[in-house]
C-alpha cells in the first residue's frame, strides 16, 4: 500500500513539474515560475490556478483523502462505546463531589445524580470491540475500526468545541482543517471541489459555516457546500434557456477576448482567469454528476439506506464515497441532533437520542464496508466523533430534576473512532474510569488527533503554517504530539 | 520546498538591488536597517518576548544590553571579540553555534553584526515608533516633467533609483472608469462620462472634485470602514440572531464619509463619543462601532466569559486599525518580535474593560435612536408641520402625508457604549498566560511604554485613549492610516502589511513618501479624507496605464515601485453594483433598514433557524452591495465568493483570489443574469443592427467602444447563439418568457442571442477589474 501511494506521489509530482513546464514556456517565459508561486500583481498569493494543482507532502502519506463524520450535539459515548457496569449500578446516586471540584459545567448546577445506561453492550468481531445494541450494523465493521476511548477537548460548549475539532481554535477565524489540508496538498481532481461540505440532520452544526471557513487562508481554501436541494454547488447550473453548447461558445468568447486583453495590458491574473473559466466550464459537468445518486444500483441503495433527493445522513455517506472515488481531498459530513440534555423528547436519551443511532447505524457502517470493497479504504481515513462527549452524571439544569433522561456535556473523556488508511485495526486505544468521567489512560488531545490526522495525510502539523498577523499560524496552535499508537 | 526556492529567486529577482544597495554602501551600520532583519529572522523566537533562553532578549533595548544567566552581557559595544553574542554565532561546533538549528549565518549577517557591534552597537527604535520628521523637504515636483504633485516627485526618486521608467498615462475612458470605481464604487454617471470623454467640458481635476461631492462617494468607502468595525446585522456565534437596528451604526458611517468629517473626529466619536461633554445623539450612535462584537447567545455559555472575549476583541481591533499593532500576541505573553509587554495588554485592555455590556442576548445597554438620514428627514418635515401648521393649514393631503410620513420615522434601540461611573470602575487584572480564569494583578488604564505617553496620567478612560490616538505625536495613527487608504486606490499599500507595522510587518516601500503623506493628512488637510484622496488619484502614479511590460513583471510583480497604474479584480460589492448600474438596475435610494437582494433558498438551511430570508420588495432587491444584510454566520454567498469578509472580526486585508466559483457566480447567480437580460433589452432598444447594439453594451459598460477583434468576436458569438436559438425555440421561451414578468415580452431569438452576448460582456476580465 505505501508503495502504491509513493508511486502516486512521484506520479503527482511529474504532472507538476509538467504543468509548472507548460506554465513556464507557453506563456510568460521564466518569470512565470516564480509569479506562480507568489502571486501576481497584487494578488496576495499563489497562482490559484495552480493553488489547486496538488502539491508535494512534507512525506508519504498513508492517506490520500479523508471522510470526517462530525456527530454534532456530542453523542454520548456511555450508550454507544464506552461500557461502564459500574455507573449502572450507581444509577440515581448522588454524584462525588471530586467530580465537581474546580469543573465548569454548561448545565449542571449544584449536586447531579449518577445516570446508568438502559443499553445492553457485548463484544463484537475477533477484536471483541465493546459496542451497544444501538448499533447494529456497526456491530459486523468493528474490526477495522480503531476506538479511541479516551478523548479529551478545551471547550464544553457546541459552538466553541466544534471550531476547536474543526479549526484548532474555539472562536472562529481560523482555517477549517479541509482548508489546511487543501492549502497543504492541493486535490487529486482539479474538477471538483477539494474540500466538500455536507450537512444532515435538525438545523445547523453550532458552529456555523465557520466550521468550514478558510479564515486567514484564501478564500480559494473555504469547504464548498454540497447541497441536498437545488444546485449541489451554489450558481453550478446555467440559467433556464442557456444550453451547454451556448454555455461553451459563450467560455469561448470570453476567453478569446481575455487573451486579447492579456496581450495588450500583460497581467497574469488574466490568463489565471481564463483557466478559472475553463475549470467552471468542467466543474458544470462533473458537480451534477458526481452528486447523482440515483445512477447507483440498487443494492447500494439498499447497503446504504439511501433514497435519491433526500436530505440524510446516508445519502451523504454515499456521495462521500463518491466523491472519494472521484479524488475529493477532504469530505466533512455534519450530522446534528446529539444533544442530549433530557430537557425534551427530541433532546432525550429514549428518544431522539435513539434515533439519531438509527440514520447513522447502517450508512456508515455501509461506508466502511463500501470503500473496504473498491480498495478505497486503503487510501482514505474515515473519523466518526461528536465535539465532545457526555456526563456519566444526569443533567439537572437549574438545579432541578429534568423530564426526561440526559446528559450535559463533557470535555474531559469522549470516544472517537477512526478507520482505514494508516490507522490499526480493531483496536481500542485508551480506557475512562469505572464510570467513564475521565481519562485513566492513553489520552488523546483534540490537538493530537489533528497532528495526526495531518501526518496521515503527508503533513507535518509544525510545518504546515501560514503567516497572519505577525506571526505562523497552524492548525494545532502550539500543540499536539502524533498518537503513534492508532498508527499502523 | 519548490514553492520556497521560487519564492526566493523572485525575491532576489523583485528587491534585490534594493537589498544589496542599502547595506554594503554605507559604512555605518544601522540597526533597523541591517541588523534587526537579521535577528527577528534567526534569534527573536528564543531570544524575544516568549522565550528568554539563556536570560537573554533582545526585545527591549534594556534587556538586550543586560546581564545574562552567564552573569555577563551578550553584547559589549565596541568589543565584538568579546562578546558573547558575537562569538556563538561564529562558532563551529555545531553543539554551541547560534542559531542552534538551520543554517549558520552568512558571512555577510556575521560581518554586519561585527560591525555594528564594534561600532558601539547602537539601538534604534523600529521605525514605525519614531515619529515622521517634520522639518522633512519634500522633494520638488515642479522640477520633474512627469510629476503632477509631490507623490509623483518621490515616486520619480525611487524609480530612478531602480532605473525603471513609469507607465504612459490611461487612456481617457480607461481613467474615468477608475478614478470612479476608486472613489464612488460604481462607474461613473452617464453625465460625468459625456462630459469628460465627450464634450470636454470638464477637465479630471472637476471629475474628481465631483466625484468626492458625490453621494455615493459614501458609501463606497464605508464598506472597507464596515471590514474593519466588523459591522453585520446579526450576533454571531451559534444561534446569531438578527441585529435589527444596528444599520444606524452603517448609516452614521456613510453619513460621516460624505460630510467629510475629520478623522480625528471620526476616530474619537466612535471610539468614545459617550464619554465627550454632552454629546449628542450623533455622538452615541457612532460608540455603536464597538458594539459590533458578537453575542454569545449559546445555552450553557459563561457570560462573563465572552464579555472578556468582546472586550479583548475592542482592544485588538483597535489597535489593529489604528496602530497597525498585533495587540492579541501579548494576551499570553509579551509580544514575540515587537516591544510590547504581557502587562501592556491589560493596561491597555483596561480602558475597554469599563463598559456596561456582559454579553447579554438582549445587548444591554442601548438607546433608542434615529440614524443621521432619518434625523434630517424628521426635522424637514416638522419644520414643514410647523409652518403648515402656523398658517392653519392642515388637511391639505400633502398635510396629512407629511403626517404620516413623520409618524413613520421611528427610533431604533441600538446598542451602544456606556461606562460604569468612575466610582464603581471594575478592576482590571492580569491574566496568567491569558486564562481569564487565572487572575493576577490589578492594573490601571495605560498605552504600552513604546508608544508616547498619555496626555494625563491619572482617571484616564476611553476618551484619553482615543485622544491619544490622534494627537499629532502618536507616530502611527496617521501612516496606518493614510497607508489603509493607500492601499484602497493604488492596489497595495505603501507598507503591504497594512494591518502589521510591527517588525514582522513589511518595511515601506516609499518610507518618505509614506511620513509626508502622514504629515500632510494631519497638518495640510486636518485629518480630512477627501482632499487626501484628491491627493493620491491627482498624482501622475495614479493617472498611468495599468499595462505592464514581462521586464517589470519580472522586476517588480507586485508594483512596488509603482512603474504602473492599479489593476485589480473588484471587490464583491464593486462587481455587484456595477452589473446593476450597466443594466439600469441599481436602485439609487440610500440608507435605511439592511436589505435582502434574490439569494437561493435553504442558504439559511445550516445555520440556526432563528431568521428567515425574505427577498425584499421592489427596488429594494437592487441596492447596492453596502445595504445588504450580513448575516455573520452565513454571509450573501456571492459576497463570500469574491472575498468579502463575515464580520465576525476585524479584517484590515481582503485577500483577492481568482476561483472557479467567482466564474459560476458572474456566469449564473440571478443578480447577474437579470443584469444581463436587462441590458438585452436596452441593447435591442439602442440599436437595429448586432453591431450597434453590441457596441452600446459595451461602451455602456467599458466607457470606450470595442475594437475590431472584440466586436467580430463578440458578433459572431451572437450570429451563432441566434442560429442556436431559431434551432430551440423552447430555449427562448425558457429565458425570456418569464411568467412573472410584469413588463411587455420580446420572446425573439435575436433577444435571446442579446442576453447571451451581454452575459459574456459582464465576464470579461476588463470589467471584472479596474
Amino acid at each position: 500500500m505505501k508503495r502504491k501511494l509513493y508511486n502516486e506521489l512521484v506520479d503527482t509530482h511529474q504532472r507538476y513539474l509538467t504543468r509548472r513546464h507548460f506554465l513556464q514556456q507557453c506563456t510568460l517565459g521564466l518569470g512565470a515560475l516564480a509569479l506562480g508561486t507568489i502571486g501576481c500583481n497584487g494578488s496576495d498569493n499563489k497562482d490559484p490556478a495552480e493553488a489547486m494543482l496538488e502539491k508535494i507532502s512534507h512525506y508519504v502519506p498513508r492517506a490520500r483523502n479523508i471522510i470526517f463524520l462530525h456527530m454534532a450535539g456530542g453523542p454520548s459515548q456511555l450508550e454507544l462505546f464506552d461500557y461502564k457496569p459500574t455507573l449502572d449500578r450507581l444509577d440515581g446516586e448522588v454524584c462525588p463531589q471530586s467530580f465537581l471540584e474546580g469543573k465548569r459545567f454548561a448545565f449542571i448546577r449544584g449536586v447531579p445524580s449518577m445516570l446508568g445506561t438502559r443499553v445492553n453492550f457485548n463484544r463484537y468481531g475477533e477484536s471483541g470491540a465493546w459496542v451497544s445494541n444501538l448499533l447494529p450494523h456497526f456491530q459486523d465493521a468493528v474490526d477495522d475500526v480503531c476506538f479511541m476511548k479516551a478523548m479529551q477537548t478545551e471547550e464544553f460548549n457546541h459552538a466553541p468545541a466544534q471550531l476547536f475539532m474543526h479549526t484548532g481554535h474555539a472562536r472562529s477565524g481560523r482555517p477549517s482543517m479541509g482548508s489546511w489540508v487543501t492549502y497543504g496538498l492541493g486535490s487529486p481532481n482539479a474538477n471538483l471541489p477539494g474540500f466538500v461540505v455536507m450537512v444532515s440532520g435538525q438545523s445547523a452544526p453550532s458552529g456555523g459555516k465557520s466550521l468550514w471557513g478558510s479564515g486567514f487562508l484564501p478564500s480559494l481554501y473555504q469547504g464548498v457546500e454540497f447541497r441536498s436541494k437545488g444546485d449541489p454547488v451554489l450558481y453550478v447550473s446555467n440559467p433556464d434557456g442557456i444550453d451547454r453548447e451556448l454555455r461553451k461558445k459563450a467560455i469561448s468568447t470570453i476567453n478569446k477576448i481575455n487573451q486579447r486583453e492579456f496581450e495588450e495590458v500583460g497581467d497574469p491574473e488574466t490568463l489565471t482567469r481564463i483557466s478559472q473559466y475553463e475549470l467552471a466550464f468542467r466543474m458544470q459537468m462533473t458537480v451534477p454528476e458526481a452528486t447523482d445518486i440515483s445512477t447507483e444500483p440498487e443494492y447500494i441503495h439498499k447497503m446504504y439506506g439511501t433514497e435519491p433527493g433526500q436530505r440524510s445522513f446516508a445519502n451523504n455517506c454515499l456521495l462521500a464515497r463518491r466523491l472519494v472515488e472521484r479524488g475529493v481531498r477532504f469530505v466533512q459530513l455534519y450530522h446534528r441532533g446529539w444533544d442530549s440534555h433530557g430537557s425534551n423528547d427530541f433532546e432525550s436519551l429514549d428518544g431522539g437520542f435513539l434515533k439519531r443511532c438509527h440514520e447513522i447505524d447502517q450508512p456508515m457502517s455501509a461506508l466502511l464496508k463500501d470503500l473496504k470493497q473498491r480498495g478505497l479504504l486503503d487510501s482514505t481515513l474515515v473519523v466518526w466523533g461528536g465535539e465532545f462527549g457526555r456526563t456519566p452524571m444526569q443533567e439537572n439544569r437549574g438545579g432541578k430534576t429534568n423530564k426526561f433522561r440526559g446528559r450535559d456535556h463533557h470535555k474531559e473523556a469522549f470516544t472517537m473512532w477512526a478507520a482505514g488508511a494508516g490507522i490499526k485495526k480493531g483496536i481500542t486505544i485508551g480506557e475512562t474510569d469505572e464510570v467513564g468521567y475521565a481519562p485513566v489512560n492513553g489520552k488523546i488531545h483534540v490537538h493530537d488527533l489533528q497532528a495526526t490526522i495531518l501526518h496521515l495525510l503527508g503533513l507535518n502539523h509544525t510545518k504546515l503554517t501560514y503567516p497572519f498577523q505577525g506571526r505562523d499560524f497552524r492548525l494545532t496552535d502550539v500543540h499536539g504530539e502524533l498518537v503513534r499508537d492508532i498508527m499502523a | 520546498m519548490r514553492n520556497k526556492f521560487s519564492l526566493l529567486i523572485s525575491l532576489a529577482v523583485g528587491l534585490g538591488c534594493l537589498s544589496q544597495c542599502s547595506t554594503s554602501d554605507h559604512d555605518q551600520i544601522s540597526y533597523n536597517r541591517d541588523i534587526r532583519p537579521i535577528l527577528n529572522r534567526n534569534c527573536l523566537s528564543c531570544h524575544g518576548g516568549v522565550r528568554q533562553m539563556g536570560g537573554f532578549s533582545l526585545l527591549f533595548e534594556e534587556e538586550a544590553f543586560d546581564t545574562t544567566e552567564s552573569g555577563k552581557p551578550a553584547i559589549i559595544p565596541g568589543r565584538p571579540k568579546a562578546s558573547e553574542m558575537y562569538r556563538r554565532i561564529v562558532e563551529t561546533n555545531p553543539e554551541i553555534r547560534m542559531p542552534p538549528e538551520g543554517n549558520p549565518l552568512s558571512q555577510r549577517e556575521i560581518d554586519l553584526i561585527s560591525r555594528w557591534i564594534d561600532q558601539g552597537a547602537k539601538w534604534e527604535k523600529h521605525w514605525a515608533y519614531i515619529p515622521p520628521d517634520t522639518a522633512m523637504i519634500a522633494p520638488d515636483p515642479a522640477e520633474i516633467e512627469w510629476a503632477e504633485n509631490t507623490i509623483d516627485a518621490f515616486v520619480w526618486q525611487k524609480l530612478e533609483a531602480v532605473g525603471m521608467e513609469p507607465e504612459s498615462e490611461a487612456t481617457a475612458p480607461n481613467l474615468l472608469r477608475r478614478v470612479s470605481l476608486d472613489l464612488i464604487g460604481l462607474p461613473p454617471s452617464d453625465q460625468l462620462r459625456r462630459a469628460f470623454l465627450e464634450e470636454g467640458t470638464m477637465t479630471y481635476e472637476q471629475v474628481v472634485d465631483s466625484l468626492l461631492a458625490a453621494p455615493q462617494f459614501g458609501e463606497h468607502w464605508a464598506s472597507m470602514w464596515l471590514d474593519l468595525a466588523r459591522y453585520g446585522d446579526s450576533q454571531g456565534y451559534q444561534k446569531d440572531k438578527l441585529r435589527r437596528h444596528i444599520w444606524r451604526y452603517r448609516d452614521w458611517v456613510i453619513d460621516a464619509f460624505n460630510r467629510n468629517l475629520p478623522f480625528d473626529e471620526f476616530t474619537i466619536e466612535q471610539l468614545a463619543g459617550d464619554l465627550l461633554s454632552e454629546p449628542d445623539k450623533n455622538q452615541i450612535l457612532a460608540t455603536a462601532f464597538h458594539r459590533n462584537t458578537n453575542t454569545n447567545d449559546e445555552g450553557g455559555t459563561d457570560d462573563e466569559e465572552f464579555r472578556l472575549v468582546a472586550v479583548m476583541d475592542r482592544l485588538n481591533t483597535t489597535y489593529e486599525i489604528w496602530q497597525g499593532v498585533t495587540m492579541s500576541c501579548v494576551q499570553c505573553h509579551s509580544h514575540p518580535y515587537d516591544p510590547f509587554r504581557h502587562k501592556e495588554f491589560y493596561t491597555s485592555m483596561a480602558f475597554f474593560n469599563n463598559t456596561l455590556d456582559q454579553d447579554l442576548t438582549s445587548e444591554f445597554p442601548r438607546m433608542r435612536l434615529f440614524s443621521p438620514a432619518q434625523q434630517r428627514e424628521k426635522d424637514k418635515v416638522e419644520a414643514y408641520l410647523k409652518a403648515k401648521r402656523a398658517e392653519q393649514d392642515t388637511v391639505s393631503e400633502v398635510f396629512k402625508e407629511k403626517l404620516a410620513r413623520f409618524a413613520a420615522i421611528q427610533e431604533g434601540p441600538v446598542p451602544v457604549m456606556e461606562d460604569f461611573h468612575p466610582d464603581s470602575s471594575r478592576i482590571t487584572r492580569v491574566f496568567d498566560r491569558g486564562n481569564w480564569l487565572a487572575l493576577t494583578d490589578t492594573v490601571e488604564p495605560d498605552v504600552p511604554e513604546v508608544l508616547p505617553a498619555l496626555a494625563r496620567d491619572t482617571l484616564v478612560n476611553r476618551l484619553d485613549l482615543a485622544q491619544w490616538l490622534v494627537d499629532p505625536g502618536n507616530p502611527l495613527t496617521a501612516r496606518v492610516i493614510v497607508n489603509r487608504f493607500w492601499a484602497r486606490i493604488f492596489g497595495n499599500g505603501i507598507v503591504r502589511t497594512v494591518e502589521d507595522f510591527g517588525s514582522q510587518g513589511d518595511p515601506p516601500s516609499h518610507p518618505q513618501l509614506l511620513d509626508w503623506l502622514a504629515l500632510r493628512f494631519i497638518h495640510d488637510h486636518d485629518w480630512q479624507l477627501k482632499p487626501l484622496l484628491k491627493d493620491m488619484v491627482m498624482s501622475a502614479t495614479y493617472r498611468q496605464s495599468g499595462k505592464v511590460t514581462p521586464e517589470k513583471l519580472e522586476r517588480d510583480p507586485y508594483n512596488a515601485f509603482l512603474s504602473r497604474g492599479p489593476r485589480v479584480r473588484l471587490s464583491s460589492e464593486q462587481l455587484r453594483d456595477q452589473a446593476l448600474h450597466i443594466a439600469g438596475l441599481l436602485s439609487p435610494k440610500m440608507y435605511g433598514p439592511s436589505v435582502m437582494p434574490y439569494q437561493p433558498d435553504g442558504v439559511w438551511d445550516v445555520i440556526r433557524q432563528v431568521a428567515r430570508w425574505e427577498t425584499s420588495p421592489g427596488d429594494d432587491a437592487y441596492r447596492r452591495g453596502v445595504y445588504t444584510m450580513i448575516r455573520k454566520t452565513s454571509p450573501y454567498p456571492s459576497h463570500l465568493t469574491f472575498d468579502g469578509t463575515s464580520r465576525e472580526f476585524c479584517v484590515s486585508r481582503r485577500i483577492r483570489t481568482n476561483t472557479p466559483l467567482q466564474a459560476m457566480v458572474t456566469l449564473n447567480d440571478p443578480v447577474f443574469t437579470e443584469a444581463a437580460a436587462r441590458l438585452a433589452v436596452n441593447m435591442a432598444q439602442h440599436g437595429s443592427e448586432p453591431a450597434e447594439q453590441i457596441q452600446y453594451a459595451y461602451q455602456r459598460a467599458l466607457l470606450r467602444p470595442a475594437d475590431d477583434y472584440r466586436l467580430r468576436e463578440l458578433i459572431d458569438f451572437y450570429e451563432e447563439a441566434r442560429t442556436h436559438y431559431q434551432q430551440h425555440p423552447e430555449l427562448v421561451e425558457a429565458l425570456l418568457n418569464d411568467p412573472e414578468a410584469t413588463e411587455p415580452k420580446v420572446v425573439e431569438p435575436e433577444v435571446a442571442a442579446l442576453v447571451n452576448v451581454a452575459n459574456v460582456i459582464l465576464n470579461l476580465d476588463e470589467l471584472i477589474n479596474k
